[in-house]
């Protein structure tokens, strides 16, 4: 067994020995930022961070990282300085078909963070360990010397096995102390009270409802009831405004179970409401963090609108797919169900729309209306 | 490419490392950043990898007044970013930062790139050119070879099969002694075509000339002061010390011969 911890989480390995660290991350981890190429320590492509330093992934073998920090791609999301390298790759062309960009960011983040000085030569010498099968490197140069022109940037920590200087201290058993993990939320106190949602996707929507706005609210002020109109939703318990649920869905040949927990929160008075969750897809390895606040408003006695607006991020591979424009489309899709349900329920009947949203054909009637070539009202030829 | 089935053993330190290496299918490995593409292509296929990098004598700098040894799982990049004191006066950072790629440098070891003896290795080349020894452990004990009796041809040592590289011992150099090496690499951070590395050590009356990078142990030129002085043709005492080389091999490693020179009289660092 090897303990090491993976984006400051601990993990273990019980596998074979031959497994080499990227397998490990993406076949039981699920963590597929880190590509691999050529499998024998050329290409460069599944270079990621070890103990605060780029390294080869496909010849370190997972069953000797003991004690090791290694960070994927995916733990960089937030990180400043690879959000602005990110986007200079972006404005100056710095990838094609994307396969060495996981490597060339990561030696990229080494360069701007170790070489704060370093000239055109030297950013090309740094790199020559990564291959560009597009050999776009023109555009990978100039978004490194553009992120490099506004630094000096912060060197990360230093490593973590400092050699020892001075006389060998022989029979010493040398292996470092697991490095801790980033502490959880500690259970009971915080549960339910989502992270700051930043970077989200917003929508906005309203919808018309033909009933008393009272009758609606009735629905609406009681996350059960929501849930059982929402298809694909299953509320387990509520508790002190939080309630532990799940959601499921099918996106193409994908499907998504997310698990997790909502902070529920309700202004009676004004109709409004807040619920705020984040959960996780094992399947997928894809987490969502959401947040959706709703008013309603009577229209007339006998009508009502509801307005909400939806905040949310797709991290993880789902996320690849989880374009916006798409995700519009699969909301939409759900508003509408979810309306349908909703003056069902509202009416005391059973839910008009039980299943979980058929979303594949919403898919490609979303990937034909953003992909270029369209043809309005037009046969596909 | 998938490595064939291994057993990983994480020695703690040296003397148990050793243990482990009883029997003919177990193989030392500090940072596998050349065992590592060998086991993926399966042309390496031992039963047993006794993984040393957590030996703290591996990991350690030892000052003596005459030498410095250098623990054999220090890394290249160690070297590279100063970060460990210099027996010389300066030259290991250099020849540290130009080997193969900053991803297999802050992986690879100065013993295991030693131990696996490619030809081309820096570290085979330099240490060699600068009078280094191996200090060895194995079941009956220590023992310390010098360099060029160390490595024995492309990928062959004196090493036995249940024996460790636990250290490099490397002579102080004054700022009296010069140096050069210089290599030809068709791509940054690839083997070397040719390599040549001289040395003039007045105060310890040490002078080489080596040839390197000619797919067997490096090739110390007879008389070194001659070169150096200037008295004696590179090319010619090449040709004449190298009669196994191909024409186009020699040809290369006549000028590698004559820049590590030229180097070493300019002073700018090859």
């Amino acid at each position: 067994m090897t303990a090491f911890t993976v984006n400051g989480q601990e993990v273990r390995f019980e596998g074979e020995p031959r497994t080499h660290l990227a397998d490990f991350l993406r076949e039981d981890m699920g963590l597929t930022a880190t590509h691999l190429g050529c499998e024998h320590g050329v290409c460069g492509a599944c270079t990621l961070v070890k103990d605060g330093r780029p390294v080869r992934s496909c010849i370190t073998y997972a069953a000797a990282c003991e004690g090791a920090e290694i960070r994927t791609l995916e733990d960089f999301r937030d990180d400043p300085l690879m959000a602005r390298i990110r986007a200079a790759f972006k404005e100056h062309h710095g990838l094609q078909c994307g396969f060495c960009t996981p490597g060339m960011l990561a030696t990229a983040y080494d360069i701007a963070t170790r070489l704060p000085d370093a000239d055109e030569a030297r950013i090309r010498e740094e790199l020559s360990g990564n291959l560009c099968r597009c050999t776009g490197y023109m555009g990978i140069v100039a978004a490194i010397r553009a992120v490099l022109a506004e630094g000096p940037h912060a060197r990360p920590e230093t490593p973590a096995r400092a050699p020892q200087i001075g006389r060998a201290s022989f029979g010493r058993p040398a292996s470092p102390a697991p490095a801790a993990a980033a502490p959880g939320p500690a259970p009971g106190s915080t549960r339910g009270l989502p992270r700051p949602l930043t970077g989200a996707t917003v929508l906005a929507r309203e919808i018309a409802l033909p009933l008393p706005a009272a009758e609606v609210w009735a629905v609406l002020g009681d996350i059960r009831k929501v849930a059982a109109c929402l298809p694909g939703a299953a509320v387990e318990r509520v508790e002190d405004g939080i309630a532990d649920g799940s959601f499921t869905t099918r996106i193409g040949p994908m499907k998504a179970a997310f698990r997790g927990t909502a902070h529920v929160s309700y202004d009676t008075e004004a109709m409004t409401g807040r619920v705020a969750g984040q959960g996780g897809d094992a399947g997928s390895r894809s987490s969502a963090q959401g947040e959706i606040g709703f008013a309603l408003a009577g229209d007339g006695p006998e009508a009502c609108r509801l307005s909400c607006e939806i905040g949310y991020r797709l991290t993880g591979p789902l996320a690849q797919l989880g374009r916006p424009a798409i995700v519009a489309g699969i909301v939409d899709r759900m508003l509408e169900d979810f309306t349908a349900n909703i003056a069902a329920a509202a009416r005391g009947d059973a839910p008009a729309v039980a299943a979980p949203p058929g979303i594949a054909g919403l898919i490609l009637a979303a990937l034909r209306n953003i992909l270029p070539g369209k043809r309005d009202g037009g046969e596909a030829s | 490419m998938k490595a064939a089935r291994f057993d990983l053993h994480l020695a703690a330190d040296a003397a148990e490392a050793v243990r482990h290496l009883q029997g003919d299918d177990a193989k030392p490995v500090a940072g596998s950043q050349s065992l590592g593409p060998m086991l993926n292509l399966r042309l390496a296929r031992p039963g047993l990898l006794v993984d040393v990098t957590r030996c703290a004598e591996l990991r350690a700098v030892t000052e003596e007044a005459e030498d410095v040894l250098y623990g054999a799982a220090l890394t290249h990049a160690e070297f590279e970013d100063g970060a460990l004191p210099d027996a010389t006066p300066g030259w290991l950072a250099p020849i540290a930062r130009r080997i193969a790629y900053r991803a297999v440098r802050n992986r690879g070891t100065i013993g295991g790139s030693i131990a696996h003896a490619d030809p081309a290795a820096d570290w085979v080349a330099t240490m060699t050119g600068l009078g280094a020894s191996v200090r060895i452990l194995g079941p009956e004990g220590a023992r310390e070879l010098p360099m060029a009796e160390f490595v024995t041809g492309a990928l062959s040592t004196a090493l036995g099969p249940d024996e460790i590289v636990t250290a490099i011992r490397l002579p102080r150099r004054g700022p009296e002694a010069r140096w050069s090496y210089w290599k030809f690499c068709r791509k940054v951070g690839e083997f070397a075509k040719a390599s040549a590395c001289v040395l003039a050590d007045p105060a310890r009356d040490e002078y080489r000339v080596l040839a390197a990078a000619i797919e067997r142990a490096p090739v110390a030129l007879p008389d070194p002061r001659a070169l150096i002085e200037g008295r004696a043709d590179p090319r010619e005492a090449v040709e004449a010390a190298l009669p196994f080389l191909s024409p186009e091999r020699r040809a290369l490693q006549a000028t590698a011969t004559s820049r590590a020179l030229a180097a070493l009289e300019t002073g700018v660092p090859a």
